[in-house]
């Protein structure tokens, strides 16, 4: 009890009370809000990419995406992040990575842990996300070898394993760990599924308030989301 | 059942339940006399339907029944659970009728955005019928709007007679996609724009 007189609580408390305030600060520099402008960079200079393929219609919408905005090939690396033994997803990306030809860089196909299967138990799920965010934290640091740093840039349309991904990025940034002197800096560009045409899902709810972008497919879902940053740029898919 | 006549054009009806969750009750559906009569009046040939990984039971039992009516139909039925190599080859021949004197068919699907896509870029009709076991169904909202555009025919299971006649209806004024950006939206560059704005990509 001697621990717990009144010189030594105050010196807790004023600590406490120090590190909640840095906590907080910490937290709200990361907001998508307050991140500074992109730092403006040359096409052609190394650029990673990753892009999450969510399964099913996910992925055939994200295929649909990429090769329709014709922008993969800006990057001189690509990582495709598909759920384990998703693979349809993971043929998806070889054959649009042989489409595209061998000269536009390098890319690799990744596996995570699923974070949910369909008809999961609710109970056991925290379990398995837990160990889909050690999957993602995992790919989402430079390789051993160092061919691939932090991504640059992360693009996602969704479901449970995209969220847990964005939300292990900002883990990372949380505590100080991205690319230096602008590059790998891990921004977020999130694509709500071309079948949402009244409501975001909720990993668009949940996501609107972590990434730097929000797209919607739909011209009503225009401003919809946490601080109406959902932008309609046209149909996507 | 019998070859088809060569005096007809082979004409595919493509039903496809998705790779993801099963839909029984639309492989019922469309394996019955009811629908292959339907068919027959339109002139299809084939129906091919993809009915899932667990589905092969239901697929024989349903082919039995409909192989033992009086009135048997001339709609040559075949069907497979799952196929790895993707449905894109079934989807070409809903197109094409599989050679050049070949009639477009139809493809008739869950609502899965993917196969929605698929078809709509393939320039081929297709039924969309939004599965109702399914909980959180937003499905419906996509099948919805895009059948209000004109660019697929919401289907509803107790009547896919009538999607059937909708659907050749659409076949006459089928529009193109991906739809062109209209009003506000014609300068945007999409999902290109935001990337080369995330990056500081600079855009000549």
């Amino acid at each position: 009890m001697a621990l717990l007189n009144a010189p030594v609580l105050a010196v807790l408390a004023t600590f406490a009370l120090f590190a909640l305030q840095l906590i907080t600060l910490r937290l709200l520099s990361l907001a998508p809000q307050r991140r500074p402008p992109p730092t403006p960079r040359q096409l052609g200079t190394p650029a990673h990419l990753l892009i999450v393929l969510g399964s099913g219609g996910h992925t055939a919408e994200m295929i649909s995406m990429l090769r329709r905005s014709n922008t993969c090939s800006k990057f001189s690396h690509r990582t495709w992040l598909v759920s384990s033994g998703d693979s349809f997803s993971a043929a998806f990306a070889k054959e649009f990575e042989q489409e595209m030809g061998e000269k536009k860089g390098t890319y690799r196909v990744v596996e995570v842990r699923r974070a949910r299967k369909i008809h999961q138990s609710l109970l056991s799920s925290p379990w398995t996300c837990l160990l889909c965010l050690w999957d993602c934290l995992r790919w989402l640091r430079p390789s051993s070898d160092r061919h691939y740093g932090y991504p640059d840039l992360v693009i996602t349309n969704g479901p449970a394993t995209a969220t847990i991904l964005v939300f292990a990025s900002v883990l990372l940034r949380f505590l100080g760990l991205q690319g230096s002197d602008g590059a790998g800096e891990m921004r977020t560009i999130y694509v709500e599924s071309w079948a949402r045409v009244k409501r975001l899902s909720l990993s668009g709810r949940l996501l609107c308030w972590l990434v730097d972008r929000v797209l919607v497919q739909w011209e009503q879902l225009q401003g919809a989301g946490a601080g109406g940053r959902a932008e309609f740029k046209g149909v996507l898919v | 059942m019998s070859d088809a006549p060569l005096t007809r054009s082979r004409k595919v009806c493509f039903v496809t339940i998705g790779a993801t969750a099963s839909f029984s009750a639309l492989v019922r559906a469309t394996i019955s006399s009811t629908f292959c009569h339907s068919l027959e009046q339109h002139q299809y040939t084939d129906l091919i339907v993809q009915y899932g990984a667990d589905g092969h039971g239901l697929f024989q039992s349903l082919l039995q029944d409909v192989n033992s009516q009086q009135e048997a139909t001339g709609i040559n039925v075949s069907g497979f659970g799952l196929d790895t190599n993707g449905l894109e080859q079934y989807m070409m021949l809903a197109k094409t009728g599989g050679d050049s004197s070949g009639a477009e068919g139809l493809v008739v699907s869950h609502a899965g955005s993917g196969t929605i896509l698929h078809a709509l870029r393939l320039d081929v009709p297709i039924v969309v019928v939004p599965n109702s076991e399914l909980l959180d169904n937003h499905q419906i909202e996509l099948a919805e709007a895009l059948a209000e555009q004109e660019y697929v025919v919401h289907g509803r299971l107790e009547n896919l007679s009538q999607a059937l006649q909708d659907a050749e209806k659409l076949r006459v004024r089928q529009k193109a996609w991906p739809p062109v950006n209209s009003g506000t939206h014609r300068q945007t560059r999409g999902l290109a724009g935001v990337v080369d704005e995330e990056m500081g990509f600079s855009v000549e």
